[in-house]
Formats: structure tokens, C-alpha cells, sequence
């Protein structure tokens, strides 16, 4: 044999088994039809179930929700947490935190309300949010991914400049007039098309598209493997650095889609309590979708049901006439009960 | 979850015979957090001295005025000790649910104490032991269910929130017995050496120097203190040790509820009133606390973090805030505050990450 | 096929240092195509940097490397992917939450479109578990769904799934049974058939007999040379890596007869392992010898309370004793070293006085509930005057000690309450020549003060070495015993099945 022959030879060796030919049809059709897990987990349908329960108790109780007038506004509160927390599922996915998106949330709105004061069109002005937004991601991820610290010690930090930022930008005072540049992203009217609210749909969209990225690509597959063993995803090449920062920017850009949403749904005013506490939505909501805190597994389907659990549970207590804060306590249990089951099935299968 | 900072061997003894006096300070500052937060701490307050004497401060920054602004350090390094301990505990510990106790604690203090005229000594108490109990939830959950420590507390930070703004028809509790207890937020003048310090805020005495020797003593005398280590450093092997690991993880959320719960009477005494939001409002009580816990230099790994870095760290941030508010004109001044803490918390972080690349962790 | 020509890759005057310590000085190594070179030598002699070196993990600080003749840069581990490096780690390197054929393909997905290519990745990953002997089903399973020899296989398939020209096995016969080891060899073996030069990392010197074509020694952080494997035999490769002439000389010593301390009689637990007999008297030690995988470890963390046995009996001086837990186990005069160090034993960055009276913390303490310090410190300068631990204080973190005398620090644990019985679960694994010599001793010692000792190991030139009797465990069970004068051979022989006949026999 010579050495160019030789040489040739190690190019392939390993992947294909020439003698033993092609596996005839049958493992590869067998293989085919579960090469992945189901698209929807037991978790994201117990979900379905749980909210189509508490549509119906609604339903009974006050026959009014059933109406689009009830349902459509729901639709239009969740989207600003379902869409954040797109981006919040890929950087829990990776094994991160971000408790800084209410503030950045602060920063998006208070910018772009002034702009929208000033007349700016509704275009550039989501433009402007959405810009701003990337750029606090950027700020995060970089620390994060470059730095080396831990996700949830650095957000905090952010989480203060941020807010700094905002302040400073509403200068004490509470912001005035806010035109209805913005309208086609609320409730009302302008804010739908055959009954189904732009924000609602543009969060749809957005979720479906994440939810391909994450299942059906390799730089997807990689946010799964970063979460799963940093180290391990590294040694195979894996490009942690720039893929952790990829995923603060994806919220950081979010978070200015979503802040204009949030300008939408609010009064001609905006005072500087917006975006208070909008993290921790953010973080139940993924967290209710069966998104694992430890990193390396979830959905943003979860998230988007998770979102829609909270809103309705939020809007429900409303509807019933009880205090809206007691609303919070049911998020409180729901966190618990889908994480514990969550952590009894893994228990259980892990002593069978 | 994951580090990928490679294990660096630590320096040998011969190594670090080697570097000057400048490495040696460097190292020593880098390794010592104590030792950094000390000269932090005069650096700030020297230069809020000089400031004040070149009359750029809108009142006097001295002795008097730090001394008084230390009402502020009580609430803030009690709850900074609470995270010391969760945190302490490992396994990704934390607790987010600290304000909500300190708010739904205080409520059933105004309850006890304002509304149904028990005893100060026993409202407090069963205010305490109230929180420990909400604290025991925690840890039933993070410890002997498996919850990550994140998910519980946020979890129960909801539920706690919401019981104190449900509980009492989200009204505040301000009867005369409530209203009169702001006094002992009061300065007082020191016996014996009083005259030649500026007065001291009670509360620094009554709640916050036991809250600091006894977890003192408990991390650092108490044989729980060593199991607290033990299971943070690495619960596998503390597991092994037959150390009992789930146990000593709830005891540490219990006595964060616990000292929640003190911090609700303080905050109680302070506003003259039992306010349902009292330790959510805003940015709420635990991210300050945490800030402060890991200024302090506790490791969010868990198993690093000590008492005095805590204190430490309470101090430079009240004394920072409080020349800060004196720095800027009206509501500026809590904004630059924000500021502060955001930017010391970040390069408090960022130097922990370097510190362990360069030296193997600071202790 | 003797052509001489280029090597695959080759590296010359590596030197490389972490911080102040050296782990490389000089080394230099050249792989040639279409064989296995087998890399040698203690821990910490520089094996793991030097492919971490080639894998691009970590960049040497001097040095050139060349591959096929030419001179490259490895700066990353994305360039060494690119040369066609491939690395099986001793840990396995993979994702639980991924499927398998996930894992096989992390990091170099068939694309198309834009997006993954599952149906194609899959066939292939098919392929290459039939290849490995693995069902085909495992494709669709997630990795953590795997037992850790199967998660080893997988990451085998993973290195090769890729156009490996270099194949580096970091100790990949570690966790492996001896059936596995097979099929491994063979694979390794139709690798170098079709010209990808194997780079092979082991510790067990016996078996680089059955697949090495020459091997390189590594010592203190320096080459010191490569040889064809015909002019060598385990001694000489033996003394190569100590530099010296290994003293096999087993002390003799007197074996205790008596009640036995603690027995076993038809331990079992679920899958894992059934019908575990075993006693150890007072002063005797009494080895379980068994291949990673025959159940050997699980049987030490029932005596220790770990796992519960779900059939069987356990005596302790004739009593049946049920451990609920370590702290049970303890109580009830049990020790036991936990295999792996780092993860099971270690609170590492605490200093060796923290890691000793860990677990003793009722005894070191005054009313229960403050640390007796001073008791503590005795007691820590004690134990490091008793097992000779290389340190200036006992305040020194266990982090920044070599294996050896991290290993001494966490069996110093185990004495502190002298101990009736004193299970020891690889107690020289990842430790050097030196240590792993006084810790021999220290155990003897042990035992002729009246410990009973029981050593669960794969290691088994370590059990010939310090054992009374010698239990062999295979398929999860105890089978063939032997006494002080067994032969490596015959241990051997039986640990692989070849003596079931003569069952009794030799006992």
C-alpha cells in the first residue's frame, strides 16, 4: 500500500462500516420516529389542562369571561412576560439567571415613552426600544461570559446600575402625555385583527420561531448542552463565551420589544414603578413552564403556558372579587406544585 | 451552574516569598477581603471628610452623623447575616423570600404587640418565632424536598407577600402602642465613655450586636457552624462524614427566618407602624442584603463567609450612602445610591472571579 | 508496512507551568499513524497536561508542535477538533438532558438548511453503537438515562463519529469490565488498521501489553524516553516511572485467627449485587478484589449505610446490625474511606483540622455544642505525626495538598474514633508510588492493632500486596477466595472467570 493511499484512507474511516452496508430501511425508519422527544412534555400538557380548568371555574362563576372582552385583555397582559420570558428560558436553559429585566424593563419604557412624547414614530420608537435593550443585554452577557461571574451576582449588580439609569432618565418625575403612538399593541380596537391582539400574536410568533431555534438547530442544541456541563460543551467545541452572551442579548432585545408593550397596555402616564418586580414574573412564569433552574432542560412552550397560568390566575382572583394580591399567593403555589412534581418524577425515576 | 474556570494549584509558601511588597499588598487585599473592605471603608470615609471640609456636601459628614446613619446598617446587616447563613449552606443557597418575611412577621407583630396588647418581650418573640417558622418552610423545602433554593424562596416570596397584604385588608397597624416603640430607634449617649463618642442608635445594641456575636459564635464556635461549612464546602462528602446534611441545610433557613423576624420588629419600631409592603416595597429587602453578603465575601457557591466581612460590608455601604445623600440634592441622592451599590456589587463579583483564577479563592 | 515516514503529529521541548508549579519541564513524544503509543507514568507526572496540551485545552508555554510534518498551532480545543483530535476524557464528557445521538454529534451537528439533520446523525450514531456492541435503541435515550460504563462507551463512539486522525484515550479501561475492555480493543484495533494513530493513557500496565505498540514514560514532568513495547515488560515500565528498582517485598506478618468482627451472609441489594458473603476478624485484613462494574463498591456503601440491603444479614460481633445512615454507622463503631476523594471525601478549600474532625464534631466538642478547639488541634497535629502528612500546620487547606497526602487527610477522619471495623474503598486510587506505599503501611498498622479491616479495590497488586485474605467479587457476587500466597495470575484468572470449577479449593 503506498503512503498516499494510506494517507487517503484515514480520511472517512470511522463513521461509515462499508462491509456491513446500509442498515436496511428497518432501524432507520424506526429510528426515525422517535429520534427526538415528543414536541409537547407531560408538563406543558398538565399545563393546557390546569388553565383550560381555571378558564372554565371562570366561566361558570362569571359568565362574562367567557367573552372576548375578558379573554382578549388577558391575552394582551400576558405577552409582555411570555415574550421576556422567551429569553429568559434560553439563559435558564444555559444554566444562567437574569433578575436585572425589570429594571432594564424600566430603562426601555421610561427612553421610549419620552421619545414617543416627542413624537417619534411608532416604528423607529420600537426600533429605539428594542436597540436599547439589546444593549443592556450585552452589558450583562459580556460580564457574564467574559467575566466569569455568576449570572445571578452580576444581574443584581446590573439590576441597580439599571434602575440608576432609569431614574435618572425620568428625572424624578412621573411621565406625561404619552401619545397613543403605540395603540396597535393594546387593548383596544387598533390593538387586534379579527379579534386576536397584535402583542398576543407577535409573542406567538416569536415563542414558535425560539421554540424551532431551540429543537431543530445545532446553535439551539447548544444552549441545551451549555446548561447540561459548561466544561464538557466547551471541549466539544462548543462556543460558550459568545453563545452565553448571544443569549443575554436575545433578552436584552426582548425586553425592548416587550417594554413597548407594556407602554401600550399603560395609561398616557408612566411612573417609575414600571417594571417593578417584572423579573420574578418572568422567572415563575419559566419556571411554571418546566423550565429546570439547574440548566439544560426546557421550552419556551412551557414558558408561553406558564405566562398564561399566572395571567389568568391573576385576572381570575380580580373576577371572583377578591383582593388581586391575593393572586400572588396562588403564583407562590403554582411554582411549588410544578417544580415538586417535577422533582418527584425525577426521584422516582431515578430509584426505578 | 457551572464554573469553567480551571483548578489553579495554589501558590506554595516559596512561591509567595518571591513577589515584592507591592504583590504582597496585592495579594493580601485580593485575598483578604477583611482586609480590602477595611481600607475601602477609610478610603470613602476619608474622602468623604475631605469633600466636606472643601464644602461640597450639603451638610457635615463627622463622626455624629455616621454614628447616626448606623440605624440604617441594623436591618440591613441582620438580613445580610441571614443570607450568610443560607448562603453559607451550598447548594445554590439563597433567599429571596427575606423581605417578604420581615413584612408578613411585622404584620403579625402589630398584630400581637399594637392590636392585641400582648407584651413587648412576648410580641417580639412570637414575631421571631414566627419567622423562623416561615424560614422552616424554606428549608423543609430547599433540604428535605430537593427544591432549588431559588424556587423555593421564590416561591414562598410570593405566598409571604401576598398573606401580609391580605392579612390585614392591606392596611398598615399604627395604633398608639406602634407608634410609641419608634423610640427605640433613638440615639442614646453610651455610659461611662459616652461623652467622648457621638450617641449611638439603640437599635444597634438592642438587635444588632446580639444578631452579630451570636452567629458569630454559631458560625464560628458551634459545632453546627462547622457542619454549616461542612455541607456547603461539599454535601457529598459531609454525607460521608456522617454529617447529618439535610438538618443542618434547615437549620440555616430557619435562622434566616428567625433573624427575618427581628428585622421585622426593627423595621416595625422604625416606621412607627406595621406596613403590610414594608419589606417588598420597591426593590425589596433581599437584594440588599445579598449585595451585602457577597461584598462581604461569601462564596454563592457556598461554604466560604465570614461574620466579620458581612459587618464590614455593611458599614462601607451605610457610610457610602450616607455621604452620597449628602453629595446630591434630594431624590438624586438615593438614585446615585443605586449606583453604588450596583457598581460596588459588580466589581466586587468580577474581583472574586479574578481572585480565584489568580490566587485559588479568598477567604 | 515499516515505512518510515512524517509522524501524525509530534511535539518537542513542551514545558508548561500553573501558576508556580511546574507540570511539564521538557517533554517531547511523536505519534506515528496507525499505532497505539501508550503514555505512562505516576499522577502528576504530567500525562493529563500533556493531552490537555494536544487537545487544546491548555497552551504550552515553550515548545513546538508538528502534525504530518508541519508546524501548527493548538490554541483551542475548536483547532485541535480541526486537525482531526479527538479526546476521550476519563470522565465522560457529555450532556445527561441530551439523547445520545445528541451527544455523539454536540458541537459538529449534521447540518441542512439551517438546521440539524436528525434522521442522518441518527443512522450514523445506529451505526456506531453496533460498531461499540450497544443496542441501537440508546441512540433516542438521554445520556443520564445511561450506567456510567455505558456513558463511557457513548463518549468512545463520540471521538469516533468525527474523521479522528489522532485518538487520545485517557484511561478508558478505568470503569470498564473486562468483556468491555475487549470489545474496546478491538475497535481500537480496526482505528489503527485503517491508519488513526491512538494515543493510550493507563494505569494498568498489564494490559498495555495486549494493545500498545510503544510507550512513552513520563516522570516528574519530563520524558524519558519512548520505547518499541518488545524490550519491555510491566517491571521494567514499573521502574522506569518510580526511577528506581520497585521493592515487591510483601511484609509478613502473622494471621490473626478469632471471632470474626463483622460478617456479611447473603448480602444483597436489588440489581447490584446477591448472596455477598464475607467475614473479617479482629487484626485481619480482608480484601474484596472486583473490576469496576462487579459491584465491589456498592457492597461498601451498604456496610456504611449509604444503601440499605435488601436481603441478607450483617453482623457486628455477632449482633445483626442494620446501618441507617453514615452517622448510624459510625455510631456503631463503622469507618469507612470513600472512593473518590475529591467528590466523597474532600471539603477542599478547608483547612486538614476541619477535614479530620469532620464527622467527630460531638466527640471534639465541649457540652455538644462548641467546638473544642484546642482538642481539635491535638488531635489534627496528632494524626499528621501518625500517617507522616507532608504539611508546615494543620491549618492548611487540603486544596492545595498532593493526592497522596489529601488521601491521608481524609483516612485520618476515619481513625479518629478507632474504629472496630475500618471499610477502606480504593484507598490508594490517583494517590504516587510513595504515598500509596505508607498508606499500606498505616493500614497493616491498623491491623495489627486490632482493627478489622475490610479493602474494597481494583487494584490488585494493591490487594496481593496487603491482604490476609483475598475475596474475589465477580458478577455481584463473592466468589473464589485466596490467602496471603495467591498469585497475581490466579486472581486474575478468577476475577475473570476462569476458576469457577475449583470454587472452594483454594480456600
Amino acid at each position: 500500500m503506498s503512503e498516499l493511499a494510506n494517507e487517503s484512507s484515514t480520511q472517512r474511516v470511522t463513521t461509515t462500516r462499508p462491509e456491513s452496508g446500509p442498515p436496511a430501511g428497518r432501524p432507520q425508519a424506526k429510528a426515525r420516529t422517535r429520534i427526538l422527544p415528543s414536541p409537547v412534555t407531560g408538563q406543558e400538557l398538565v399545563l393546557i389542562g390546569v388553565i383550560a380548568v381555571i378558564w372554565i371555574v371562570l366561566a361558570f362563576r362569571t359568565p362574562a369571561f367567557m367573552t372576548a372582552g375578558s379573554i382578549e385583555p388577558l391575552l394582551v397582559a400576558t405577552a409582555p412576560i411570555a415574550l421576556i420570558g422567551v429569553g429568559m428560558t434560553i439563559i435558564i436553559i444555559t444554566g444562567g439567571i437574569d433578575v436585572s429585566v425589570g429594571a432594564a424593563i424600566m430603562v426601555c419604557s421610561v427612553l421610549t415613552a419620552k421619545a414617543l412624547v416627542g413624537g417619534m414614530s411608532a416604528p423607529t420608537a420600537v426600533l429605539l426600544s428594542v436597540v436599547v435593550g439589546g444593549v443592556l443585554g450585552t452589558v450583562n452577557g459580556l460580564l457574564i461570559a467574559y467575566g466569569r461571574v455568576h449570572a445571578i451576582i452580576i444581574t443584581f449588580g446590573t439590576a441597580n446600575l439599571f434602575l440608576f439609569v432609569g431614574l435618572q432618565i425620568f428625572g424624578s418625575r412621573t411621565v406625561n402625555g404619552i401619545p397613543a403612538t403605540f395603540e396597535i399593541f393594546g387593548r383596544g380596537d387598533e390593538g387586534r385583527t379579527f379579534g386576536v391582539p397584535h402583542a398576543f400574536a407577535i409573542t406567538v410568533v416569536v415563542t414558535a420561531i425560539a421554540w424551532w431555534y431551540l429543537r431543530h438547530t445545532a446553535g439551539g442544541r447548544h444552549f441545551y448542552a451549555i446548561g447540561g456541563d459548561a466544561h464538557a460543551a466547551r471541549l466539544v467545541g462548543v462556543k460558550v463565551q459568545r453563545r452565553t452572551l448571544l443569549a443575554y442579548v436575545i433578552t436584552g432585545l426582548l425586553v425592548g420589544l416587550g417594554s413597548c408593550f407594556v407602554i401600550a397596555q399603560g395609561t398616557s402616564t408612566l411612573d417609575q414603578s414600571v417594571g417593578t418586580g417584572k423579573e420574578l414574573a418572568v422567572i415563575a412564569a419559566v419556571v411554571i413552564g418546566g423550565t429546570s433552574i439547574m440548566g439544560g432542560r426546557g421550552s419556551v412552550l412551557g414558558t408561553l403556558l406558564g405566562a398564561l397560568l399566572v395571567q389568568s390566575v391573576t385576572s381570575g382572583v380580580t373576577q371572583l372579587g377578591w383582593s388581586s394580591q391575593l393572586s400572588d399567593l396562588f403564583v407562590g403555589i403554582f411554582i411549588i406544585v410544578a417544580v415538586g412534581t417535577d422533582l418527584l418524577r425525577a426521584r422516582t425515576r431515578r430509584t426505578r | 451552574m457551572t464554573t469553567t474556570a480551571p483548578p489553579t494549584p495554589a501558590p506554595t509558601p516559596a512561591d509567595t516569598a518571591k513577589e515584592g511588597p507591592a504583590g504582597r499588598l496585592l495579594r493580601v487585599l485580593l485575598t483578604q477581603r477583611i482586609a480590602l473592605l477595611a481600607v475601602l471603608i477609610v478610603v470613602v470615609v476619608v474622602w468623604f471628610f475631605v469633600l466636606d471640609a472643601g464644602g461640597y456636601l450639603t451638610a457635615t459628614y463627622n463622626f455624629d452623623y455616621m454614628s447616626a446613619s448606623l440605624i440604617n446598617a441594623v436591618p440591613l446587616a441582620m438580613l445580610g447575616l441571614a443570607e450568610l447563613l443560607v448562603i453559607l449552606s451550598g447548594r445554590g443557597g439563597i433567599d429571596l423570600s427575606v423581605g417578604a418575611i420581615v413584612s408578613l412577621a411585622g404584620m403579625i407583630f402589630g398584630f400581637t404587640y399594637g392590636e392585641w396588647g400582648w407584651p413587648l418581650w412576648l410580641a417580639i418573640i412570637a414575631t421571631a418565632m414566627f419567622g423562623a417558622l416561615l424560614g422552616a418552610v424554606n428549608g423543609f423545602l430547599v433540604a428535605y424536598v430537593g427544591f432549588p433554593a431559588l424556587i423555593a424562596t421564590l416561591a414562598t416570596f410570593y405566598a409571604y407577600k401576598s398573606l401580609a397584604i391580605v392579612i390585614n385588608d392591606q392596611s398598615p397597624i399604627s395604633t398608639p402602642p406602634i407608634q410609641t416603640l419608634f423610640s427605640i430607634t433613638r440615639s442614646v449617649s453610651l455610659p461611662l465613655f459616652g461623652q467622648y463618642v457621638p450617641d449611638v442608635p439603640l437599635g444597634l445594641f438592642t438587635f444588632l450586636l446580639p444578631t452579630v456575636v451570636l452567629v458569630w459564635v454559631l458560625l464560628a464556635r458551634t459545632t453546627y457552624g462547622r457542619r454549616l461549612y461542612g455541607i456547603g464546602t461539599n454535601d457529598v462528602a459531609a454525607r460521608w462524614a456522617g454529617l447529618p446534611v439535610r438538618g443542618t441545610r434547615f437549620k440555616a433557613y430557619t435562622y434566616a427566618g428567625l433573624i427575618s423576624g427581628l428585622v421585622a420588629v426593627v423595621t416595625v419600631a422604625q416606621f412607627a407602624s406595621a406596613r403590610p409592603d414594608a419589606g417588598v416595597s420597591g426593590n425589596g429587602m433581599a437584594l440588599p442584603a445579598i449585595t451585602i453578603a457577597v461584598l462581604g465575601g461569601v462564596a454563592i457557591t457556598g461554604g466560604i463567609g465570614r461574620v466579620a466581612g458581612v459587618v464590614l460590608a455593611t458599614l462601607l455601604i451605610v457610610w457610602l450612602n450616607a455621604g452620597i445623600l449628602l453629595a446630591f440634592v434630594g431624590n438624586e441622592g438615593s438614585q446615585f445610591q443605586l449606583l453604588a451599590l450596583g457598581a460596588v456589587l459588580v466589581f466586587a463579583a468580577l474581583l472574586n472571579g479574578l481572585t480565584t483564577r489568580r490566587y485559588g479563592g479568598s477567604r | 508496512m515499516t515505512v518510515e515516514q512524517a509522524p501524525r503529529l509530534s511535539l518537542r521541548g513542551i514545558s508548561k507551568s500553573f501558576g508556580a508549579v511546574r507540570a511539564i519541564r521538557s517533554a517531547e513524544i511523536a505519534i506515528r499513524a496507525g499505532r497505539v503509543h501508550a503514555l505512562v507514568g505516576e499522577n502528576g507526572a504530567g500525562k493529563s497536561t500533556m493531552i490537555k496540551i494536544i487537545a487544546g485545552v491548555e497552551q504550552a508555554d515553550t515548545g513546538t508542535i508538528e502534525f504530518e510534518g508541519k508546524p501548527v498551532v493548538i490554541s483551542s480545543t475548536g483547532d485541535a477538533i480541526a486537525l482531526g483530535v479527538a479526546t476521550v476524557y476519563q470522565e465522560p464528557q457529555l450532556f445527561p438532558e441530551l439523547t445520545v445521538s445528541e451527544n455523539i454529534f454536540a458541537g459538529r451537528e449534521i447540518r441542512r438548511r439551517g438546521q440539524v439533520a436528525w434522521a442522518e446523525q441518527n443512522a450514523k450514531v445506529v451505526e456506531l453503537l453496533e460498531l461499540l456492541g450497544l443496542p441501537a435503541r440508546y441512540a433516542t435515550v438521554p445520556v443520564g438515562e445511561l450506567s456510567i460504563a455505558a456513558q463511557q462507551q457513548v463518549s468512545i463512539a463520540k471521538s469516533l463519529a468525527g474523521d479522528a486522525k489522532v485518538l487520545i484515550l485517557d484511561e478508558p479501561s478505568a470503569i470498564l469490565t473486562d468483556a468491555e475492555i475487549d470489545v474496546l480493543f478491538t475497535v481500537v484495533r480496526r482505528l489503527t488498521e485503517a491508519g488513526v494513530a491512538v494515543i493510550y493513557i493507563s494505569h494498568r500496565l498489564d494490559e498495555l501489553f495486549r494493545i500498545a505498540d510503544e510507550v512513552t514514560v513520563m516522570r516528574d514532568g519530563q520524558t524519558i524516553g519512548t520505547h518499541p513495547i518488545g524490550e519491555l515488560d510491566v517491571r521494567k515500565i514499573a521502574e522506569l516511572m518510580v526511577g528506581g528498582i520497585l521493592s515487591d517485598e510483601r511484609p509478613q506478618r502473622a494471621v490473626p485467627d478469632g471471632e470474626p468482627v463483622l460478617v456479611l451472609e447473603g448480602l444483597g441489594l436489588g440489581g447490584k449485587f446477591h448472596d455477598v458473603n464475607v467475614a473479617v476478624r479482629q487484626g485481619e485484613i480482608v480484601c474484596l478484589y472486583g473490576l469496576v462494574g462487579s459491584g465491589v463498591s456498592e457492597i461498601a456503601a451498604c456496610i456504611y449505610g449509604i444503601d440499605r440491603p435488601t436481603t441478607g444479614t450483617m453482623r457486628l460481633r455477632g449482633r445483626p446490625i442494620a446501618p441507617r445512615s453514615p452517622q448510624d454507622a459510625q455510631r456503631k463503631g463503622i469507618a469507612l474511606l470513600p472512593a473518590n476523594r475529591k467528590v466523597e471525601g474532600m471539603f477542599s478549600f478547608q483547612s486538614i483540622a476541619f477535614n479530620i474532625s469532620a464527622g467527630h464534631l460531638k466527640l471534639l466538642s465541649r457540652l455538644g455544642l462548641l467546638v473544642d478547639r484546642a482538642r481539635e488541634r491535638t488531635v489534627a497535629t496528632d494524626m499528621i505525626k501518625r500517617l507522616a502528612v507532608r504539611t508546615p500546620n494543620e491549618r492548611q487547606p487540603i486544596s492545595a495538598m498532593s493526592g497522596g497526602n489529601a488521601q491521608k487527610v481524609v483516612l485520618a477522619r476515619q481513625l479518629v474514633e478507632r474504629p472496630e471495623v475500618l471499610v477502606l474503598a480504593e484507598p490508594t486510587q490517583g494517590v504516587d508510588v510513595g504515598a500509596k506505599e505508607e498508606i499500606h503501611r498505616i493500614i497493616t498498622e491498623l491491623a495489627e492493632n486490632g482493627t478489622a479491616v475490610l479493602v474494597v479495590t481494583s487494584d490488585l497488586p494493591e490487594a496481593l500486596r496487603i491482604a490476609d485474605r483475598l475475596r474475589v467479587v465477580r458478577g455481584g457476587t463473592t466468589t473464589v477466595e485466596f490467602g496471603p500466597d495467591a498469585t497475581q495470575v490466579d486472581v486474575l484468572a478468577a476475577a475473570a472467570g476462569a476458576l469457577d470449577q475449583e470454587e472452594g479449593a483454594v480456600a
